[in-house]
C-alpha cells in the first residue's frame, strides 16, 4: 500500500517539532494527496479476479474474464470441482464432500489426517442434529473412536462431540456451538484450504490481507496525524476529521 | 459414552459392518462393469483417510481382489473409470501404510501400475503415477536397477513429462532407490541435476519431490555437490536457500535437509557466517511443527551439528537448549522419531561445550531424561542415554555429585539388561563418566551392583559392548581403594581376564590393558592380582606387547608393567622375565622398538619402566641395569636426551641420572 506509506514519509519530512503535536490534515488536502496516487487497472483486476477464484465464484470469474481480459491464475474447471465439495460441506452432505474431494485427489484426506478428523466430527454432528442417535453411536464408534486411539487431541474433540448425546435439549449443551451452520462453514473452509494447497494455489484471498493493512496503518497514522478515516470498509467513505 | 445401549449396538454394528465388507468382495467379481465400479468407489472412499479400515480390508484379502481387477480391465476408454478407482484404492493402500505396501508388492500389482503411465487418458496417468509414488515413499519399495541403460531412460522419460504427479514420480524414485555413490555418479552423468532443478520452479508438489531428490543425490558426494553449486552460477543454490523462509513448513524444512547435506559433504560453500546461523534457526523454528516436519527436523539439527564446535556455538547462542527443553517439556506426547532427534541434538550441544552442559543442566532436566530412559522406543531410550554421557562430560557437574543420586543411577543400571544392544553400548557410555564422580566415597553404581553387571557385559558377544564395558571399569578402578578392587578382583578369573587381554579386538584389548593398568596401580598388594594363577595375566600382558602391538595397547602394556615394577624385588624381577624371555633371546626387544616409536607417550610409558626397574634403592637394580644395557636399551636412552618430547626428555635425564649412580659414564 504506497499510499500510505508516501503519506508516512511526508509526515516525517515536515515539522521538527512533530514530537509534540499531531499534524491537522483537512478533508481537502487528503483528498488532494489521494488523487495524487496512481494505481494500475490491471493490479485492481488482478486482485478482483484473485478473490473471485480463491472464493469460488466460477461464473462471475468467467465472465470477469471476458469483460476485462484478465486472466485467472488458476483453470477454472478445478474451480467448480472445488465449490462443489464446499457446497456439498455447507449443506450437510458430507460423506458426498468426502467423496468428490477423493474423486479429486486422493491424496488430500490419505495425508491430511486433522482435515480427514474434521470431516467424520461433521458427519457425527449431521446425524446428531438428525436426531439418529442410534444411528450416530455406531458411526461414532467405528468411525471415530480409532482415531481418539490415535491421537490425543483427536479424543478430545471426540468426548466433546459425543457430549452432545447426553443432553435432551441441545440448547442447554455447553458445546452446542458445534450444532451451529457456522461450524458447517468452519469445516468447509478447511476443506476449500486444503484443496487449494494441493493445488498450489494460495489458499487466502490477497483482498483481506490489504484491507486489514489499511486499518493497521490508519492505527500507526493516528498517532502522528489527525485526518480522514475510513470507517465503513464496505464503502470506503472518507469521514471528517472533527467527528 | 453411554454404556449398556451401546453394547449391542456396536456388535450388530460390527457384524453388520463385516457383512457389507464381505459382500463388496462379491460385487468386486461381478462381470457388470457398473457394479464393479462402485463397488470399488465404496472401499476406495471407505479406506482413504482410515488407517483402522485399511487393515481390516487388508486382512479380508481386498488388495488382491482389486489388483486382478485393475490386471483384467483392458486399456479401452469404457475401462478408464475402473483403471482410476482400482489404481486410486492400490494407491491408499499403500499410503503411509507398510502392511499396504507390502501386500500391493506382493499382489503383483507394480508392472499394471506402470502400464498406466502410457494411457492416453490424462486420469488415469494421475492415478498411476500417485499409486506407484505411494509405493516409492515406503521403505519397501522395490529396488530400482539405475545402473541399466533402459531404467535410466524410464525414469528421465517420467522427469521430462509434463504431468507434475509423473515428474514427482521421477523424483520420489531417485530420493528414495538411490543409494549407493555410484548410483549417485551414474544418476549425475546422465544429467539428472539439470532435470530436478526445473522442478524447483514448478508446483509445491514438485518443489518437495525435488528437494527431496536432491538431498539423496548429493549426499556424501562432493563431485555432485560440486555440479550442483555450479549450475547456472549458484541459481539454484540460492533457490534452496530462499525455500528455507518458504511458507509451507515442509518446503522450509525439505530445503534445510538439502542444505544440511550440502554443508556435511562441502562446508565450504558456507563461508557466511549468515546462512549457517539462518539455516539453525530455521530448524530450530521447524521443531515446533506438530507434524512430521518438525520429527525430521529435530533429526535433521542433530546430524548438521554433529562434530562441529561452531555450529553447536551458533545453536547455543540462538538458545537452543531451552528451546527443546520447553518442547520436551509440553504435556503432548512425541512421537519417538521427534524426541530421538531431540535427545540427540542435546547431545550433539552438550558433546565439546561445557557452556552447554551447565546451561542444560541448569534447568532441571534429570527427570526429562531418566524418563527417556523408560521410554518404550529402543533409539529413545540410546538417544538419552547418549545425551546423559556428554552431559556427565561436565566435570563440575560430576564433582557436584548431580549424577550420583538413586534416581538416577537405579534407570541406567537397569538398562544394562536391556533388550537392544545399541542401547546396552550408550549406557555403558553414559556410565562410563558418570562413574568418575568423587564427590562422595559411597557410589550407588556399585551399591545397585553394576560391577557384577559390568563384567558380565564385558563377555558379551558384541564387542563394543564388551570395549564399552571395559572402559566402565576402567574408569570405575580409577583411583579406587581396595575395597572397591576387591569387589572387581573377586569375581573375576585370571583366565577370563587374560582372555580379554587378548580378545580378537583392538580397541577391547586396548581396555582391558587400561583396566589392569589401573588395578595395580596405588599400594603394593594390588600388583598380586596379575601374579594369580601361576602370573597368568602378566604372561598375557608380555606376549602381547611382543606381538607388535598398535600403539594405544603398547601405551596401557608398558603401563601395566610400570605399575607393577614399582613393587617389590620378585615383582621387578618378574617384569624383567617378560621383558627378555628365555625362548626369544635372539629377536629385538620390543622396547627398543617402544623408544623408536613416533607416539610420544609411548617413549614416556616405557621410560617410566626403566625408570622404576633400575631405582637405586632395590638390591637387585645393579644386575638389571646391566642387562638393560647389554641389550641396547641404556644407550638407546642415550641418543634420545634431546627427545621432542618434554615430558620424554625428563624421565630420560632421571634415568641416566641412575645409570651414572651405577658407575656407568655418558
Amino acid at each position: 500500500m504506497s499510499l500510505f506509506r508516501i503519506f508516512i514519509n511526508q509526515l516525517e519530512e515536515d515539522d521538527e517539532d512533530m514530537a509534540t503535536s499531531k499534524k491537522m490534515i483537512t478533508r481537502e488536502e487528503w483528498e488532494k494527496k489521494l488523487n495524487a496516487v496512481k494505481l494500475r487497472k490491471e493490479d485492481m483486476n488482478t486482485l478482483v479476479m484473485n478473490f473471485l477464484v480463491t472464493e469460488g465464484y466460477v461464473e462471475a470469474a468467467e465472465k470477469f474474464q471476458r469483460e476485462s481480459g484478465t486472466k485467472p491464475e488458476i483453470d477454472l474447471a478445478t474451480i467448480t470441482d472445488r465449490m462443489a465439495v464446499k457446497k456439498a460441506v455447507q449443506n450437510g452432505n458430507v460423506e458426498d464432500a468426502i467423496e468428490k474431494v477423493n474423486d479429486l485427489n486422493p491424496e488430500i484426506l490419505d495425508t491430511n489426517p486433522e482435515l480427514f478428523f474434521h470431516l467424520q466430527q461433521q458427519r457425527l454432528i449431521e446425524l446428531i442434529r438428525q436426531g439418529k442417535t442410534e444411528e450416530a453411536l455406531e458411526f461414532a464408534q467405528e468411525e471415530l473412536a480409532p482415531r481418539g486411539e490415535e491421537n490425543q487431541a483427536f479424543l478430545e474433540e471426540l468426548e466433546k462431540t459425543v457430549a452432545l448425546l447426553v443432553f435432551d435439549d441441545a440448547s442447554t449443551c455447553p458445546v452446542k456451538e458445534l450444532l451451529d451452520l457456522s461450524h458447517r462453514l468452519k469445516t468447509a473452509s478447511e476443506v476449500n484450504a486444503a484443496i487449494l494447497t494441493s493445488q498450489s494455489h494460495e489458499k487466502d484471498p490477497k483482498l483481506p490481507s490489504l484491507l486489514k493493512m489499511l486499518i493497521w496503518a490508519q492505527n500507526q497514522l493516528d498517532e502522528k496525524a489527525v485526518y480522514p478515516h475510513i470507517i465503513d470498509l464496505s464503502t470506503g467513505k472518507l469521514e471528517d476529521p472533527s467527528e | 459414552m453411554p454404556t449398556t445401549t451401546s453394547s449391542s449396538a456396536s456388535s450388530s454394528s460390527s457384524v453388520s459392518c463385516n457383512n457389507r465388507q464381505a459382500d463388496v468382495f462379491s460385487r468386486l467379481a461381478s462381470s457388470d462393469p457398473e457394479v464393479k465400479l462402485k463397488a470399488l468407489r465404496e472401499v476406495k472412499n471407505q479406506i482413504i483417510g482410515n488407517r483402522t479400515k485399511k487393515l481390516s480390508f487388508l486382512k479380508l484379502g481386498a488388495i488382491p481382489a482389486i489388483a486382478s481387477v485393475l490386471a483384467d480391465a483392458d486399456d479401452s476408454d469404457k475401462c478408464n473409470n475402473i483403471l482410476v478407482q482400482s489404481a486410486a484404492a492400490i494407491g491408499s493402500f499403500a499410503c503411509g501404510f507398510e502392511a499396504g505396501v507390502q501386500a500391493v508388492l506382493d499382489a503383483g500389482v507394480f508392472p499394471h501400475l506402470l502400464r498406466l503411465l502410457t494411457n492416453p487418458d490424462e486420469k488415469v496417468v494421475d492415478a498411476g503415477a500417485r499409486s506407484l509414488r505411494m509405493i516409492f515413499q515406503s521403505n519397501q519399495a522395490p529396488k530400482y536397477d539405475f545402473l541399466q541403460e533402459k531404467n535410466m531412460e524410464f525414469l528421465f522419460s517420467l522427469l521430462n513429462s509434463e504431468n507434475e504427479n509423473v515428474s514427482g514420480l521421477g523424483a520420489s524414485i531417485i530420493a528414495h532407490a538411490c543409494g549407493t555413490s555410484v548410483e549417485q555418479r551414474v544418476l549425475c552423468e546422465a544429467g539428472v541435476l539439470e532435470k530436478l532443478v526445473i522442478l524447483l520452479d514448478g508446483s509445491l508438489s514438485q518443489r518437495e519431490a525435488c528437494l527431496e531428490s536432491l538431498a539423496t543425490v548429493l549426499k556424501n558426494n562432493p563431485e555432485a555437490v560440486s555440479d550442483f553449486v555450479g549450475l547456472e552460477s549458484g541459481r539454484y543454490f540460492n533457490s534452496v536457500t530462499e525455500l528455507t523462509k518458504d511458507r509451507y513448513p515442509r518446503t522450509r524444512l525439505l530445503s534445510c535437509l538439502c542444505l544440511v547435506v550440502i554443508y556435511n559433504t562441502s562446508p565450504s560453500y558456507f563461508i557466511n557466517m549468515g546462512t549457517k546461523s539462518s539455516l539453525i534457526t530455521t530448524l530450530l523454528e521447524l521443531l515446533n511443527d506438530p507434524g512430521q516436519s518438525g520429527d525430521d527436523a529435530a533429526l535433521g539439527l542433530s546430524c548438521l551439528i554433529a562434530e562441529k564446535e561452531d555450529l553447536q556455538q551458533l545453536a547455543y547462542e540462538a538458545d537452543a537448549i531451552k528451546n527443546i527443553v520447553d518442547i520436551l517439556r509440553t504435556g503432548s506426547e512425541l512421537q519417538p522419531r521427534r524426541l530421538q532427534g531431540l535427545f540427540l541434538s542435546l547431545a550433539e550441544l552438550c558433546s565439546k561445550l561445557e557452556d552447554c552442559r551447565c546451561s542444560f543442566l541448569s534447568l532441571q532436566v534429570l527427570d526429562l531424561l531418566t524418563n527417556a530412559l523408560r521410554h518404550k522406543d529402543a533409539d529413545v531410550r540410546a538417544a538419552a542415554c547418549i545425551c546423559f554421557r556428554n552431559a556427565a562430560r561436565s566435570v563440575k557437574s560430576l564433582s557436584a555429585g548431580r549424577f550420583n543420586s538413586d534416581h538416577v543411577m537405579l534407570p541406567l543400571v537397569q538398562l544394562l539388561h536391556d533388550p537392544s544392544s545399541s542401547v546396552q553400548v550408550a549406557v555403558l557410555g553414559a556410565l562410563s563418566n558418570i562413574v568418575l564422580d568423587f564427590s562422595s566415597p559411597k557410589s550407588s553404581f556399585i551399591e545397585y551392583g553394576g560391577i557384577k553387571q559390568l563384567i558380565e557385559l564385558s563377555k558379551s558377544m558384541d564387542p563394543n559392548a564388551r570395549c564399552s564395558a571395559l572402559r566402565a571399569l576402567r574408569n570405575l578402578m580409577f583411583l579406587a581403594d581396595n575395597k572397591r578392587k576387591e569387589l572387581f578382583c573377586s569375581d573375576v578369573k585370571a583366565q577370563g581376564f587374560a582372555c580379554l587381554i587378548s580378545d580378537p579386538e583392538p580397541p577391547v584389548q586396548e581396555q582391558a590393558l587400561a583396566l589392569l593398568r589401573n588395578l595395580v596401580d596405588g599400594c603394593i598388594s594390588s600388583i598380586e592380582f596379575v601374579f594369580d594363577e601361576d602370573g597368568l595375566i602378566l604372561d598375557t600382558v608380555g606376549r602381547q606387547l611382543r606381538k607388535a602391538p598398535q600403539a594405544q595397547m603398547a601405551i596401557q602394556g608398558m603401563y601395566v608393567l610400570t605399575n607393577v615394577a614399582s613393587g617389590t624385588e620378585l615383582h621387578k624381577e618378574a617384569v624383567m622375565q617378560q621383558l627378555f624371555p628365555q625362548a626369544k633371546a635372539g629377536s629385538e626387544n620390543f622396547m627398543l622398538k617402544f623408544l623408536q616409536s613416533d607416539e610420544s607417550q609411548l617413549r614416556s610409558a616405557t621410560v617410566w619402566t626403566i625408570i622404576n626397574l633400575i631405582s637405586p634403592s632395590s638390591p637387585g637394580a645393579f644386575d638389571r641395569h646391566v642387562k638393560l644395557r647389554n641389550a641396547g636399551i641404556i644407550p638407546q636412552l642415550k641418543n634420545m636426551v634431546n627427545d621432542a618430547c618434554l615430558d620424554v626428555k625428563i624421565r630420560i635425564r632421571t634415568v641416566l641420572g641412575q645409570s651414572m649412580s651405577f658407575g656407568d659414564n655418558y
